[in-house]
């Protein structure tokens, strides 16, 4: 059953289409539609598993003249991932937006990007995933957008230019794959790519649009100031999922598609910038004013890890260890989904109960908001990596291969940036468990705090004792299959 | 020399030129036009690639890129010059 | 050796190209850029149809300089100062952009060089133009937009329809303008009856010949930019719950076309051969509307009054000239 793929797509986009025709239900047309996309994420995930990778040639042209949906491991999980984050966000964002005027702006164009970012995930075609990133960029940059706020417009403006530049460069990059192969199905290009100079360049510039989206430094400049000012389901979605898409994106052209054309000296290339930017995200994470600044900065640090498992997987030879190391990066991709998310509601939280989310101000909110200090510590012990995070087994798994292939310098790097990382948790709850009285008690905020402590549970206890299945499940790969 | 690589050279200034000018440009308004030329200078890459002499059928696909590019060019530029009103609209205040 | 001659009218073409592209980059007048932007837009429409790209070149006189430069030149008139507002960058970044700029140009020429010296056969465009008589339509370019890849042009309506609805949740419209003389009207009743005649000829056309739902579309939307400009504060567009629905109208039968193959067991958007001429030209009617009804809606910058039920209506006494 691969017409199973196009529901994950299909299923927003219904939805997006009934809420601007009944704006009045859109709350409980979003929810519908994020349980009924999870759905549907779980049995491509069931499928994946059962029967391997899954294609679907759409309209039945033969893909290269059609355009083909594959789901392999690294897709449905990331898809799975996507689907319960958006459940718990459109939980929270019925109360977060109840009676606002973004109301009606958010759910449809929350919708659509969830919309784009299954259909990046499951595109086999290297256009359509040009046309799904620019879905993605534009739907991201008006959400950003929302809080209406000078800074919020100012943010997302910069956002928007910078996200458009990126694709431009991927659709430069797309047509010299055109150019040099003659095709751009992904699944075809794998199987004819060669290291010659025009693959070289096509890849550095897909590479270089994605970079600007994923935020790798130097990068990133737009990235703190577009997530830390959005509405914070807002945030939550665009540093768990949004950045996800752009990294997911590098991964499969480095790793599978371009895996004959990356060197070992090449992963220098993102290895470097991305051991800058594990310390100094997590060096300005520690200085932030603001708890959802802090929690942006954290997450450039946070992708800078996953691009040293990028780096470090490119530098092995295919077989298992790189297979490792792919599912470690693919642990650690969700876990942080999942805990950033969480840190971004809970903050949200923090924010219409006290009014502002100055750090040093937040006196008092363990005692007033109990159940989203706790959230904000779980999510905090996955940031950091600590056991039994999905965060640890992960880091572990990168020292490890780190050692194991000489790869050194690694260690101290991510050394300090787990240091840095416990310091900004550790001055984070030392302020929220010192007393004061910055926090009032209103009315309970259950439907938005329960979300958010699911989503926080998730990285820390179920990713880290039930990530077992994943071993298995990654390496299943739709595009690599003479490697790893 | 060739007439594709001819306009696909020039599609490649053209990329190049608005990519430069996206980065020093400090107005939006200007930021906006320059992204227009450099996807300009993308779709022209496209086309030349898709050219053939006469006589012989140009390839479609890569023209039928464009057009769907063109379409988003339109829409990403209308978002833009909306925020930019919105954002001095703001700053009037 | 005629080679000079056949070359020279597209060196001159091509050193054009640049040169309006630079000119245009790097004006420090807007209202000079925005012009030179235009200009560009036909010199490349000029440049399409030498390619032998003609439903690019109509698309991108309608799109590309027309629309685009509508909303450019709108932009304008909200911009407090439109002289040199140029603010210099310092030195070393300037360098550093400089740099990247001859790091990316040098190996992209060598390679477009190496790539595209000697002809290579695609099979891709073979297979292409092979499979047409089984697509519904004859004309290639369509039969790749709507049949082939069809996926990929709903996914671009639904772009077109995130940014439209970007621009309505970001804030209200733009205050209209004054009414026209009586000149400008007459012309505009003539013009506009004859922009929807000709929408509806590149609609039906576009299934042999070069033409389809985005230029319809896009001409469909210059009767609303003309209505607009002389005076009209609904631009033609419909209110309320009929302009979302005609903004949906698009993505909306696609997918209903898409899901109701899939229900009959024929698979999402795999039309059967002896239907997809009429379905492809079903789709193309409804992405006609709802392209004409976003780009209309993007050029009034923001929402319009009445948008949803409940939203107030404040009658546009502010007027610009």
């Amino acid at each position: 059953m691969t017409e199973l793929l196009v529901w994950p797509i299909v299923t927003p986009l219904v939805a997006a289409l009934l809420v601007l025709l009944w704006p009045s239900r859109a709350a409980s047309l979003g929810i519908a539609a994020a349980v009924l996309t999870l759905l549907s994420t779980f049995a491509v995930v069931w499928e994946v598993s059962r029967d391997g990778v899954l294609e679907l040639a759409l309209g039945g042209w033969s893909p290269g003249l059609g355009i083909a949906l594959r789901a392999d491991g690294l897709s449905a999980v990331l898809l799975v991932m996507s689907g319960l984050v958006s459940l718990a966000v459109a939980i929270y964002a019925s109360v977060y937006f109840a009676g606002s005027a973004q109301r009606a702006g958010f759910w449809t164009l929350w919708l659509l990007l969830l919309t784009a970012l299954h259909a990046l995930f499951l595109s086999g075609d290297l256009f359509n995933v040009y046309v799904t990133l620019e879905l993605m960029g534009l739907a991201a940059v008006v959400m950003a957008a929302l809080g209406g706020g000078r800074e919020a417009l100012q943010a997302a403006l910069r956002y928007l230019i910078l996200g458009l530049l990126g694709s431009l460069a991927f659709l430069a990059g797309v047509a010299m794959v055109y150019a040099g192969f003659g095709t751009l199905d992904m699944a075809a290009l794998a199987g004819v790519v060669t290291p010659v100079p025009v693959a070289w360049v096509a890849l550095t510039l897909m590479t270089g649009g994605l970079l600007i989206k994923a935020a790798l430094f130097p990068l990133h400049i737009w990235l703190p100031a577009a997530h830390a000012n959005a509405p914070a389901p807002v945030s939550a979605m665009l540093s768990a999922l949004v950045v996800k898409a752009a990294l997911y994106l590098v991964v499969r052209l480095w790793l599978e598609l371009f895996d004959g054309v990356v060197t070992p000296a090449a992963a220098w290339v993102i290895g470097v910038p991305a051991g800058i930017a594990v310390i100094w995200g997590s060096w300005a994470a520690l200085r932030a004013a603001r708890l959802k600044l802090l929690a942006a900065y954290s997450t450039l640090a946070q992708l800078g890890y996953l691009f040293l498992f990028i780096a470090l997987a490119a530098t092995l030879p295919a077989g298992e260890s790189r297979a490792t190391v792919m599912t470690a990066l693919v642990l650690m991709a969700i876990s942080h989904g999942f805990a950033k998310s969480a840190f971004f509601l809970g903050a949200g939280v923090v924010m219409q109960q006290a009014g502002h989310d100055r750090i040093a101000d937040l006196g008092g909110t363990a005692r007033a908001l109990p159940l989203t200090t706790f959230t904000l510590a779980l999510a905090g012990v996955a940031l950091v990596g600590l056991p039994p995070s999905g965060g640890f087994i992960a880091k572990w798994q990168l020292l490890t291969t780190a050692i194991t292939s000489g790869q050194w310098i690694w260690l101290p790097v991510v050394g300090l940036g787990t240091l840095l990382a416990a310091a900004y948790l550790f001055r984070l709850l030392g302020h929220a468990f010192a007393p004061g009285e910055g926090v009032g008690p209103r009315l309970a905020v259950v439907r938005e705090e329960i979300p958010a402590l699911v989503l926080a549970l998730t990285a820390t206890l179920l990713l880290g004792l039930g990530a077992a299945g994943l071993w298995e499940l990654v390496p299943l790969s739709a595009y690599a299959g003479r490697g790893v | 020399m060739s007439l594709t690589l001819l306009y696909a050279l020039t599609g490649a200034a053209l990329f190049l030129l608005g990519l430069r000018a996206t980065l020093l440009r400090t107005e939006l308004l200007a930021r906006v036009v320059a992204l227009n030329v450099s996807g300009a200078g993308v779709f022209l890459m496209l086309v030349a690639i898709a050219y053939r002499e006469a006589g012989q059928p140009v390839d479609p696909i890569p023209q039928a890129l464009v057009l769907t590019g063109l379409v988003v060019a339109v829409s990403a530029t209308a978002l833009a010059l909306a925020l930019h009103r919105q954002l001095r609209e703001r700053s009037d205040d | 050796m005629n080679g000079v001659f056949t070359w020279l009218p597209d060196l001159l073409l091509v050193t054009m190209l640049i040169g309006l592209g630079w000119a245009t980059v790097s004006s420090t007048d807007l209202k000079r850029a925005v012009a030179l932007f235009i200009a560009f837009g036909l010199l490349l429409s000029v440049a399409w149809a030498r390619l032998r790209a003609p439903d690019l070149a109509l698309a991108e006189a309608a799109l590309g300089a027309g629309l685009s430069g509508a909303l450019l030149l709108a932009a304008l008139r909200d911009e407090p100062s439109a002289g040199d507002i140029r603010k210099d960058l310092p030195f070393w970044q300037r360098s550093l952009v400089d740099l990247l700029t001859v790091a990316l140009a040098l190996p992209l020429a060598w390679v477009l060089w190496s790539v595209l010296s000697e002809p290579a056969p695609s099979p891709l465009a073979e297979r292409a133009l092979s499979a047409l008589d089984r697509s519904g339509v004859s004309n290639p370019v369509t039969a790749v937009l709507l049949n082939y890849r069809a996926y990929d042009t709903l996914l671009e309506l639904v772009v077109v329809l995130a940014a439209v609805l970007g621009v309505v949740s970001l804030g209200r419209e733009r205050p209209g303008y004054r009414q026209a003389g009586p000149v400008l009207s007459s012309l505009v009743r003539w013009l506009v009856p004859l922009l929807i005649l000709a929408a509806g000829y590149l609609l039906w056309v576009g299934a042999h010949a070069p033409g389809g739902a985005f230029q319809a579309g896009a001409t469909l939307a210059a009767a609303s930019v003309m209505l607009r400009l002389s005076g009209a504060d609904r631009a033609g567009l419909p209110v309320g719950l009929a302009l979302r629905a005609s903004l949906s109208a698009g993505v909306g039968l696609f997918l209903l076309v898409g899901l109701g193959l899939m229900g009959a067991g024929q698979g999402f958007l795999h039309y059967p051969p002896a239907w997809s001429g009429g379905l492809i030209l079903l789709i193309e009617s409804a992405a006609t509307l709802a392209i004409a009804a976003a780009l209309g809606l993007a050029y009034l910058g923001g929402r319009p009054a009445g948008w949803e039920a409940g939203d107030p209506d404040p009658s546009h006494k502010e007027r610009r000239p």
